[in-house]
């Protein structure tokens, strides 16, 4: 694979960058809507669970780490030679011994094997993730969909924008947000003026509005409009887009659950290691009548088993901040300033992604690590080191 | 007029919570600091100093997230 156009590259990048700059000025960038929980699936649902697009995004997220092992483990050497297989199989035989190096490096030898593979499948997993939300246009290109919220069994119209169409796809008019046929009503004559000759749907002056009205539908919507079969472009409603795939790292589900997942593994791990004697490490009874300052180990056990439960709330809200955040920063400087700008930020989330996916997969690594250790052992050896340098 | 206060509430509100980041700043700049420290003294401990140092500022970070979770659940799920 080469990439050498003798120097038509960086005109090709400049024409790029020019068009882009054609492209803001005559479609201007729209408000992104931001909402926490993933947007359900207008479709309907599957086994009676609505289907969202943090979970459309998991599922894309597993199709390429199929496809990663595929590609990855038919490029390794069979017989065993160590003949370089080409860049991309090399790549990863030295990203996955430098990364055997480093959790080798903290855990206990016995047990590196499973702490490393709970390490590796946690970090792979996390990091594509994490980098979904570096393709261009996996936010802005979605089901259009009215923004509409049900209140007490009505509908509430929220902010959202007209619809224009392009080569038979419809897309957001970023220069009219919708105005609601009340708010229109108080808007000057000058105004309504302006957005038609904009190119506006609604907020227009009442004449076009009817005219407009019996083009689109020919019938009288009446008082109650069924949200959620409208007929894209109608003006009546507020349009909004609802992303087809969304980073799965920004829904408290997934994160929680890969925290759910760490912290019994975590547990399982130290089960394995000291068998039932780990859970002295919790309900600390031994020294409780023995010595005056028993109760403290007690309370110290309690102290640890809050801190478990500290450890699945602190694993899924960073995740789940950091890459949240992330997703925000990149919709946000998208809208502001849609071509220099964003560069340095993706940049920017490529290693805040690279670095929440190894603190993630070397947290469990380390607590697994930890777990494998009883106190009480470690402090005989260190007395009977002592004793002996003495 | 009702709706402006409260755009207004959600928007101090958020700014305020963000003041816990300030205790996360200054925890990730101690403890890089040190390392780097660490690391000019002790060239040799590169790699296990930087392991330690990335654990210490995730931590650290950790407590700059909680409050940038809160600000974001004021601004966006509240309602």
């Amino acid at each position: 694979m080469t990439l050498n156009w003798s120097g038509k590259r960086r005109w090709i990048a400049l024409v790029l960058v020019l068009a882009s700059f054609v492209v803001m000025f005559n479609w201007p960038p729209v408000v992104p809507v931001i909402q926490l929980p993933g947007e359900i699936y207008p479709a309907g649902e599957v086994f009676g669970l609505p289907i969202t697009n943090t979970f459309v995004g998991s599922i894309v997220v597993w199709i390429v780490i199929l496809l990663l092992i595929r590609v990855v483990s038919g490029r390794r050497p069979r017989d065993g030679g160590e003949v370089p297989r080409g860049g991309f199989y090399n790549f990863f035989e030295m990203a996955f011994e430098g990364l055997y190096g480093f959790i080798g490096s903290i855990a206990p030898e016995r047990y590196l094997g499973p702490i490393f593979k709970m390490f590796m499948t946690i970090f792979i997993l996390v990091l594509l993730s994490n980098w979904l939300h570096l393709i261009p246009g996996i936010d802005s290109i979605g089901f259009l969909h009215p923004h509409v919220h049900k209140v007490e069994g009505h509908y509430e119209l929220l902010d959202g924008f007209d619809l224009a169409t392009l080569g038979g796809v419809h897309y957001l008019n970023g220069q009219c947000a919708w105005v609601s046929p009340e708010a229109a009503a108080t808007m000057s004559d000058e105004a309504l003026q302006a957005r038609a000759d904009a190119g506006c749907l609604s907020g227009i002056p009442a004449a076009d509005a009817a005219d407009a009205a019996d083009e689109a539908a020919g019938d009288d919507h009446g008082e109650e409009i069924d949200y959620h079969h409208v007929e894209p472009g109608d003006p009546a409603v507020p349009w909004v887009i609802l992303p087809y795939v969304r980073v799965p790292s920004t829904d408290l589900n997934m994160t929680l659950a890969f925290a759910l997942i760490a912290v019994v593994m975590i547990q399982v791990m130290g089960f394995r290691a000291l068998g039932i004697g780990y859970l002295t490490k919790f309900f600390n009874f031994s020294t409780l009548f023995k010595s005056p300052l028993g109760g403290i180990d007690v309370a110290v056990g309690l102290l640890e088993l809050i801190g478990e439960m500290a450890k699945i709330l602190s694993f899924a809200f960073r995740l789940l901040g950091s890459m949240f955040a992330g997703s925000i920063l990149l919709f946000v400087i998208s809208f502001l300033l849609p071509v220099i700008a964003p560069w340095p930020v993706f940049l920017l989330e490529f290693f805040v992604g690279l670095i929440q996916a190894i603190v993630f997969g070397l947290l469990t690594a380390i607590f697994m690590s930890l777990a494998t250790v009883s106190h009480h052992h470690d402090e005989e050896h260190h007395e009977e080191a002592a004793a002996g340098a003495h | 007029m009702e709706e402006a206060v409260l755009v207004a509430g959600k928007a101090i509100g958020a700014g305020l919570a963000m003041i816990g980041a300030l205790g996360g700043g200054i925890g990730i700049g101690l403890s890089v600091g040190g390392a780097v420290q660490g690391m000019a003294r002790n060239p040799d401990h590169t790699g296990t100093i930087q392991t330690n140092m990335i654990l210490g500022v995730a931590f650290a970070e950790a407590v700059a997230i909680y409050a940038l979770v809160v600000s974001l659940i004021i601004l966006f799920v509240l309602s």
